[in-house]
């Protein structure tokens, strides 16, 4: 009674604070552990076993998802674990011809994937990876000065094409207009009234996306040059419309 | 589609994709900074709001389903049951099923004639009157009434009120209808106990000239044709016959009144019939009448003695045995004649 009434308090807690949520899964690993297992019908291997991670998923999916008035939070969080897993295995039905990539050949130790012809460069990819993570790392430290952080955004990330393309336009607005850019980064505060009167989105879309606009915005200041080459579909869609 | 990750957290990752949606996904073994294309993503968190828009949603519609079935149930007893029958007879014997209000519901003929009066004609949903207005158009237009001709309205009510409404606003209403046109005879009768209730009129009062059932016609009760509807026999809980009344000008000087039938006249010694017979029979009785000392019918005789009795004050008699009868203890013969008084001897 006193375990379950602790968990149940360190849920909400994590619901509030990513850190204490990885921590309650670092905690819970052997349950969520178990949890597949019993699905799998053998002990899953980490870090093979896609499973494993649908499973973490499921697990963190029920911090956010969790009220008091589910019950008991094992109980939910299995539940919800069993039917993430029922949802991964159905689709990756389609590709039950597909042998793997990783599949070992042979008595070598090599898999199929090895045996590929690669076209692409890894040592180039290596350092265009470091250098992503690097505009990363940078991207996240400026936010975290707006007291933002890349999961409140995922959270806060707009749901509806409708409002995604409201927030494009306001973008859009931004860009326009750099000066409403420098005083994002002067002031630290996201202009809402500007970009609202400016591109005419409702204002209250831009308050209610306040985080996601941070990003969007601070992607399209200075620098963030690779992440804004992935974000090529953004300005693609802003300019057809 | 190809996403960016930007953030790995051992239960997931956070994706950009190329639309500039933040996206959480399975971390599948990801690096910040790799390019993913087939990622699994979270599912959206189910949303309180979602659950409150279902459950007013749901609570809505349970209401709304407890409205129609309520106002459904009354509509259907109101409008649809059949809640009254109205037998019309003039020769096509037609029933008409209203509902609560009066409207006609359901027709058939019970009768050939009737099956042909019916033909063609609709009358679901048009009130009694308009129904019984029209039949009784159509039963002149094909031949079945003609001049001096009756028609009944046989009425299966379920309470004695809505009987008595349908009667007066028929027989009016038809009246009015057929007023100067035609001159027949209507007849209205309780269905429920076969008899008729109100005396027949004449649909025209315009025209005197009718014969004599335009007038109450009074005879004695023969509940074995209904047909002459003017006597109420006492025995029937319905019998209203409020036309027929034998106070003011309009009495008819019979009364209609008629003495209980249900046992012969009592033999009453009472009055001028008196025959003589009181027909008392005294009760009688298993055993002879007792020999009473007391009263007129004393025969002097006490008989008090059993012929045993050991008293004899005028010593006529020698049957003084000395023998008192009182016995202690030894039983004897004597004692127990003597002390037991159902033995007659």
């Amino acid at each position: 009674m006193n375990d379950a009434h602790k968990i149940v308090e360190q849920v909400y807690a994590a619901k509030e604070n990513v850190r204490a949520a990885d921590d309650l899964i670092r905690a819970y690993l052997p349950f969520i552990k178990a949890e597949t297992a019993k699905f799998l019908k053998r002990p899953p291997i980490e870090g093979q076993d896609d499973e494993l991670s649908i499973a973490m998923m499921a697990f963190h999916e029920a911090i956010g998802g969790y009220s008091r008035a589910r019950g008991s939070f094992l109980k939910y969080a299995a539940m919800l674990i069993r039917s993430r897993l029922v949802d991964y295995s159905r689709r990756e039905q389609r590709h039950s011809r597909v042998i793997s990539l990783d599949a070992p050949i042979g008595e070598e130790d090599a898999t199929l994937g090895e045996t590929l012809a690669d076209d692409r460069d890894p040592h180039e990819e290596t350092a265009l990876r470091d250098a992503t993570r690097a505009e990363i790392e940078e991207l996240t430290r400026q936010m975290q000065e707006f007291g933002v952080s890349l999961s409140d955004v995922a959270d806060n990330c707009p749901k509806q094409q409708r409002t995604l393309d409201a927030c494009r336009k306001a973008l859009e607005y931004a860009k326009g207009n750099p000066e409403l850019l420098d005083d994002l980064l002067k002031t630290k505060r996201l202009p809402i009234g500007q970009l609202a009167t400016g591109s005419g989105v409702e204002r209250k879309t831009l308050e209610r996306h306040r985080k996601y606009m941070v990003a969007l915005l601070l992607i399209y200041t200075n620098g963030y040059e690779i992440i804004r080459g992935h974000l090529k579909q953004v300005m693609k869609g802003v300019a057809v419309r | 589609m190809s996403y960016l990750v930007m953030e790995c957290h051992p239960g997931y990752a956070v994706l950009l994709d190329e639309e500039g949606r933040f996206l959480k996904a399975a971390n599948l073994r990801y690096e910040t900074g790799q390019t993913v294309y087939d990622p699994v993503l979270m599912k959206e968190m189910p949303e309180r709001q979602r659950h409150t828009v279902r459950w007013i949603s749901s609570g809505i519609a349970a209401i709304a389903a407890c409205f129609l079935l309520f106002f459904g149930i009354g509509y259907y007893q109101n409008y649809i049951q059949p809640y009254s029958s109205i037998y019309l007879t003039i020769n096509p014997e037609v029933q008409m099923d209203l509902n609560r209000q009066g409207t006609v519901v359901g027709l058939m003929g019970t009768n050939e004639d009737g099956e042909t009066l019916l033909e063609g004609y609709d009358g679901k949903g048009k009130d009694k009157v308009t129904v019984a207005d029209e039949l009784i158009d159509r039963a002149i237009e094909m031949g079945f009434l003609s001049e001096g001709g009756r028609v009944s309205f046989s009425i299966d009510s379920p309470d004695e009120a809505l009987f008595r409404e349908y009667g007066t606003e028929l027989r009016t209403k038809v009246t009015e209808h057929l007023d100067g046109r035609i001159t027949i005879t209507i007849e209205i009768m309780n269905h429920q106990d076969g008899q008729g209730q109100e005396s027949p009129e004449n649909s025209s009062s315009s025209i005197p000239s009718q014969p004599s059932t335009s007038q109450p016609e009074p005879t004695s009760p023969s509940p074995s044709e209904p047909s002459h509807p003017v006597v109420v026999p006492p025995t029937s809980s319905n019998a209203t016959d409020y036309d027929d009344t034998d106070y003011g000008p309009d009495n008819d000087g019979v009364t209609d009144y008629t003495p209980p039938v249900s046992s012969p006249p009592a033999d009453t010694d009472y009055g001028p019939g008196n025959d003589g017979d009181t027909g008392y029979t005294p009760p009688s009785t298993s055993k002879p009448p007792a020999d009473t000392d007391y009263g007129p019918g004393s025969d002097g005789v006490t008989d008090y003695t059993d012929g045993d009795t050991d008293y004899d004050p005028d010593h006529n008699d020698d049957d003084n045995d000395g023998d008192s009868g009182y016995d202690d203890d030894d039983s004897d013969d004597d004692s127990d004649d003597d002390n037991d008084p159902d033995d007659d001897d």
